[in-house]
């Protein structure tokens, strides 16, 4: 199934790529994400809680960065399985600077099977859509924090005020 | 035979104790000690299983064993393919995966424990490492190559068939038209209400194992389990207890139901399984799954000249019984109610990434009759011909019959044009033709369609059926005068313990209350082959009935000895074995039993009074079988017979479905505005069943025609998981049926019946689609293929 979406991060562009490249920043914004080690040269192994619906468990899996071309692109390759079944993707992302800002242009394709494929296939697309509008705002404030910095941080009520902020963001921009 | 019962609407004596929760299916029955079993079920639709690691599950508190395909390589046989046809690739097929999985859901690993949610807990312990590997599902790509499922077949193509009769080149080549059309026959998951469900026992000390299993065919089943896990075949029961519908879904034998067996065996604990809903519609079989090129011959008047079907059928990935089997009754039955002089069909059935198709309630004949009925709609628009009358310009005359068929069959009776005709006045015909006319004026888009179908039922004389056609019955009488009657076919919901019930009373003069019909125990009951293909009445009501006539043979015998006259002098009536005498024929109607039943005095058994009688109940004579102190020389005591009964032939019902819809051409909805079914069934044994039967198959029709659709996705994920995304039709979503009958009986069994479990489901789905395309023909539509949604409606007509 394709996946694809934009998002606009109040972050310059080089500071956004430094984020999405950087292990422990990625464990923070994933949601799930309960372990990301280095396993290799841009590879890693995670341990991601999620679910669909009421379908719910924990995926282990790999995740790799190929084609990295900072600042402006690369590819993510996850792949993961646990009791809810498995998950298998690749997603490009790509950014742009706009003044200040940066856009994230993201395209992917999953894969999942087992249950969570014929039980919750409906609402897949609904909740990785859910879920990367949670990892880009976790990002925004990883990447407005400056370096060195305390990490923001990322509970259920902070999600949720960033969420609402974004979306008063999106309905008065003047775009 | 006197009709007292037979004919009427006799109340279904299996309802009460359904409608108040006193039924008995597999999970009602509970043995002490019972371990639960939960399956590991592959999650990829084509992998290399690596390995499997149970140690974890193992340890899950209340686990008492995991098994995996290295357990039973050696100790089960594969699942059995009943089908034997020419050529045929048969894959190896073992109850739990061996080094690849190929289909999701295909069982892996079974996880026992203590109770049913233990047992499921562990289920997501058990890991399993998979390669995954290149995924066929769809079954025209199967067909031309691509990835190879079974590499040691070389290709995809389970077996290739051509049959029919005629010069089908010449036939088209002389037509005036020849029409083409691709159909898809889309996948359907049966859905019964209670999925399968399995209880082992094993008895250690006796060695014999019981089954209680969700079948339709107890003995068959024993028979293939008892060979699969080499247990004697005499020393396996299988009972089959409330079944919640079967569909054809449970005219199967199953990895399961040996598994089980087996276990229980080395557990020496009884075991159970009860299939859940994702399990049902990912490991059950599927039916229907097949894609056709419909090329049809005509003459500017309609007449027919010849038919070919091109047919990919899509056998999943394995062979279940009848897999197989199931193509070729589409092939069987391609000249629906019309004479097509040359007829072809070319099966090119394939392996996909899927779980097996099998028979679903019609078995290849619903595929057949869409084929032909949407064949005979092409020809009637291209002509500019009525629907109806383009069909009846093509139908054998009554005097035609046993009709020969181009595809080798001789129908055995049938009145088409009566149905049709009875059809259109019920519906109102041409005023409803006159009414669509003038709607389309005002824009509005009302369809009729029109379906003259014809099946094949009674399935079916043994040399056309892989494992036996016969039926068998046992009737007895017991000393109390009560009528047991056990019967080989084993239904799961069909009201046969009524029906049979009517046949025998009425053949014997008894009450229908003292008849008690017996099945699905093979402890119990002499051996039978099942309840499916229609076939119930037709075989096992005939052998009820004949062995009835085995008995009254002996009854009358011993009724002479009894009343002293030739058994020749003596007539039966009324349950009452009388002197032929002018004056006794008169009396008989009048009189009372002798020994009226339930008026027996308690203790000792009385004895049969004769002095000075000239009538005898077929009671008193049991009474007297069994006492035995005054029977005829040389006659057994007891009064029982059996009988098996072997059909000539097939039996061929038919008739007319008629439906009306109108569109929404703001949402694409349908709305039905009638819909007529004139059914014949041959004679009607009980015509609430009858109506029960069809009732239900047009739904189930229905669902097809609108809703219903197994969806893979393109690596083979099963979309379609669960009732929330497999749309079974809801009783809103049902018109009002409006149901007559022709009876044109049958000449193959005595009782003149045909059949009809399977008519609504064979019947419907054209005049459906046809409705719909009919409604849509101002824009062009000839086909739409199933299930027909609102969105695809839509699109027509807001393009």
């Amino acid at each position: 199934m394709k996946i694809e979406g934009t998002h606009q991060l109040q972050a310059p562009r080089q500071r956004v790529y430094d984020c999405l490249t950087d292990p422990q920043v990625l464990q923070r914004c994933i949601p799930g994400c309960e372990r990301l080690e280095k396993t290799g040269e841009n590879a890693y192994s995670a341990t991601i809680r999620a679910g669909v619906g009421t379908i719910k468990g924990v995926f282990t899996g790999t995740v790799k960065l190929e084609d990295m071309r900072p600042p402006e692109h690369y590819r993510i390759v996850v792949e993961g399985k646990g009791t809810p079944g498995f998950m298998k993707g690749t997603g490009d992302l790509d950014l742009e600077a706009e003044g200040e800002a940066t856009i994230i242009k993201y395209t992917g394709d999953l894969q999942v099977g087992g249950t969570i494929a014929s039980v919750g296939q409906r609402m897949i697309q609904g909740t990785a859509k859910m879920m990367a509008s949670q990892f880009f705002l976790a990002l925004e404030a990883e990447a407005k924090t400056a370096v060195g910095e305390p990490p923001p941080s990322h509970g259920f009520f902070r999600t949720a005020l960033r969420w609402f902020s974004g979306l008063l963001r999106k309905l008065f921009s003047p775009h | 035979m006197a009709t007292k019962y037979v004919g009427q609407r006799v109340k279904r004596t299996e309802d009460p104790r359904l409608i108040k929760g006193l039924a008995h299916y597999v999970d009602d029955i509970r043995l002490p000690d019972t371990l639960h079993v939960s399956f590991v079920r592959s999650v990829y639709a084509h992998a290399r299983i690596n390995s499997i690691d149970t140690t974890e599950a193992l340890k899950a508190p209340g686990v008492v064993a995991v098994y995996t395909g290295k357990d039973i390589a050696e100790k089960i046989g594969p699942v059995p393919c009943a089908s034997a046809l020419p050529g045929l690739k048969v894959p190896d097929y073992r109850v739990l995966a061996q080094d690849k999985v190929y289909f999701v859901g295909h069982p892996i690993a079974a996880v026992v424990a203590t109770n049913a949610y233990a047992a499921r807990d562990a289920v997501d312990l058990v890991m399993v490492d998979y390669d995954d590997l290149p995924v066929v599902v769809d079954v025209e790509a199967a067909a031309k190559g691509g990835p190879v499922i079974y590499e040691n077949f070389g290709d995809n193509i389970a077996y290739k068939l051509t049959a029919g009769e005629g010069d089908i080149e010449a036939a088209l080549g002389s037509a005036d038209r020849v029409l083409k059309q691709r159909i898809v026959h889309q996948r359907l998951a049966p859905i019964a209400m209670e999925g399968r469900g399995v209880l082992a026992r094993y008895f250690p000390g006796e060695g014999e194992l019981t089954l209680w299993s969700s079948t339709q065919i107890p003995h068959l089943m024993r028979t293939q389990v008892a060979l699969m896990i080499g247990i004697g075949e005499n020393k396996l029961r299988v009972i089959t207890p409330e079944v919640g519908g079967g569909f054809g879904s449970k005219l199967n034998v199953y990895a399961e139901e040996a598994l089980l067996g087996w276990i229980s065996m080395q557990l020496n604990k009884p075991v159970k399984w009860i299939e859940t809903r994702r399990e049902n519609i990912q490991a059950t079989i599927h039916g229907r799954g097949q894609v056709g090129y419909i090329e049809i011959g005509c003459k500017k008047d309609g007449t027919l000249t010849g038919l070919r079907y091109n047919v990919f059928a899509d056998l999943g990935a394995y062979h279940q019984l009848l897999t197989p089997a199931i193509p070729t009754l589409t092939g069987l039955m391609l000249s629906g109610a019309y004479k097509i002089p040359a007829i072809q069909i070319n099966v090119t059935a394939c392996f996909t990434n899927k779980v097996a198709t099998d028979a679903y309630r019609g078995a290849g004949r619903p595929e057949a009759t869409y084929v032909v009925e949407r064949a005979l709609d092409l020809v009637a628009a291209e002509l500019g011909i009525d629907a109806a009358e383009v069909r009846r310009r093509n139908f054998p005359a009554p005097n035609e019959f046993p009709f020969h068929t181009a595809t080798g069959l001789d129908y055995d009776s049938g009145d088409y044009e009566t149905a049709l005709n009875n059809a259109q006045a019920l519906i109102g015909y041409s005023k409803l033709r006159e009414e669509q006319k003038k709607a389309r004026d005002e824009g509005r888009l009302i369809g009729i369609g029109i379906s003259t179908y014809v099946e094949i039922c009674a399935l079916g004389p043994s040399q056309a059926m892989p494992a036996g056609g016969w039926e068998s019955a046992t009737v007895r009488i017991e000393p109390t005068g009560k009528v047991t009657v056990l019967t080989g076919a084993s239904p799961h919901g069909q009201g046969q313990e009524t029906s049979f019930a009517q046949i025998a009373a009425d053949e014997l003069g008894v009450d229908l209350n003292d008849v008690t019909v017996i099945h699905g125990d093979t402890g119990i009951v002499q051996y039978g082959i099942g309840t499916f293909g229609s076939r119930a009445t037709a075989v096992g009501g005939t052998a009820v009935l004949i062995a009835i006539q085995k008995l009254k043979e002996k009854a009358q015998k011993i009724a002479a000895h009894m009343l002293k006259c030739e058994a020749s002098n003596l007539a039966f009536e009324g349950g009452r074995y009388s002197v032929q005498a002018a004056q006794a024929a008169a009396a008989t109607g009048t009189s009372e039993p002798v020994v009226p039943v339930g008026e027996a005095p308690a203790g000792a058994l009385p004895e049969p009074q004769t002095e000075g009688k000239s009538s005898l109940t077929i009671q008193d004579i049991a009474l007297a079988a069994h006492l035995a102190k005054e029977l005829p020389p040389d006659t057994e005591p007891g009064l029982s017979a059996t009988y098996f009964f072997e059909p000539k032939n097939f039996t061929f019902p038919f008739g007319t479905h008629i439906c009306a819809v109108e569109i929404d051409r703001d949402t694409g909805d349908l709305k039905f505005l009638r819909y007529v079914a004139v059914d014949d069934c041959g004679k009607v044994i009980n015509p609430m069943l009858v109506d029960g039967q069809l009732h239900g198959g047009i739904v189930q029709s229905l669902g097809q025609a609108l809703f219903e659709e197994v969806v893979y996705d393109e690596q083979g994920q099963l979309v379609t998981g669960t009732l929330m995304d497999y749309a079974v039709p809801k009783a809103s979503q049902v018109p009002w049926l409006e149901l007559d009958r022709t009876e044109t009986p049958s000449p193959v069994n005595p009782l003149g019946v045909k059949g009809v479990g399977e008519a609504g489901t064979i019947g419907a789905t054209p005049a459906i689609v046809g409705a719909i395309v009919d409604a849509l023909a101002p824009f062009g539509v000839k086909h739409l293929d199933m299930p027909v949604k609102p969105e695809a409606i839509w699109r027509i007509v807001n393009a």
